[in-house]
């Protein structure tokens, strides 16, 4: 069990390091590499949570498939040390923080005063199988129209593609 | 506050609120748009932990909480390829990709 306390504050580390990596570092790329290890951490809480199919998914399509776009599209923006630089106006800072601050303490409060009734420590096995069953079961209608979601934000990708080369 | 660290409730939601206020934080101070969406990225991912922190301690027998963080991937997927797909249409057309620069629309 000591052990396993030691594993779980490794990996918040690893996650809240990753999200401010993401946010304050100057180079984009690093950002990128930020959240690529945010979402290592949080694989590793969702293994925490009883969910290892969701971990899995979640190294496969973010880290798998989303950073590859964002790097590539980092790349066709063409060379980044040419730009600016990305850091921004104090005046935007300062709002930034005051709004963030006030985020945190609302939420903070409203965790700290919330009592959650009828928790339960002991987790129940809940396998990949019953998911499966709640995907096709429950949850079809919803499944498919992600599905057709994705298919249509493909099309639209490629069709912004072409026209944006018909007009040159 | 009680068993091990990793039984408890709120520190989940604070490690999904801290995910928040980064991307907050990121949306209002960055300045590139595809910062922006990696932001918009870490506030989803925030989303995704709350529903499986709730799914597993309030609702341990159910996997609801499980099939709509697997829906937030999909919708993060589309979403990420169709705002690429414009900033590289942006970045063609304007040669920049700065927020604050973009002032063809203003006005």
């Amino acid at each position: 069990m000591f052990l396993a306390d030691i594993i779980f504050v490794i990996i918040l580390l690893i996650t809240m390091v990753g999200a401010l990596m993401t946010v304050l570092l100057r180079s984009l790329i690093y950002g990128l590499m930020g959240l690529i290890t945010t979402m290592f951490g949080i694989a590793g809480l969702y293994i925490y949570l009883n969910a290892p199919f969701i971990a899995m998914m979640q190294i496969l399509i973010y880290v798998g498939a989303i950073s590859i776009l964002i790097a590539f599209a980092i790349m066709l923006a063409g060379p980044m040390f040419k730009r600016p630089k990305e850091w921004t106006k104090p005046v935007k800072f300062v709002s930034g923080a005051v709004t963030t601050f006030v985020t945190f303490i609302l939420f903070l409060t409203m965790i700290m005063r919330t009592e959650w009734v009828g928790i339960k420590a002991e987790p129940i096995n809940t396998t990949t199988r019953d998911l499966g069953r709640a995907l096709f079961d429950k949850f079809v209608l919803p499944f498919e129209l992600i599905s057709l979601l994705i298919v249509v934000s493909i099309i639209g990708a490629i069709m912004i593609a072409l026209y944006s080369r018909k007009e040159k | 506050m009680t068993g091990p660290l990793f039984n408890n409730l709120g520190i989940y939601m604070f490690v999904a609120l801290f995910l928040l206020c980064c991307g907050i934080l990121g949306i209002i101070y960055r300045r590139t748009l595809i910062a922006m969406l990696i932001s918009v990225e870490l506030i989803m991912n925030g989303a995704g932990l709350n529903f499986i922190a709730i799914n597993r301690f309030l609702y341990p027998e159910r996997v609801n909480g499980q099939v709509f963080t697997l829906f937030i991937m999909g919708i993060a997927a589309a979403e990420v390829a169709i705002a690429l797909a414009i900033i590289i249409l942006i970045f063609r057309r304007f040669k920049k990709i700065e927020a604050d620069t973009l002032k063809e629309l203003k006005d």
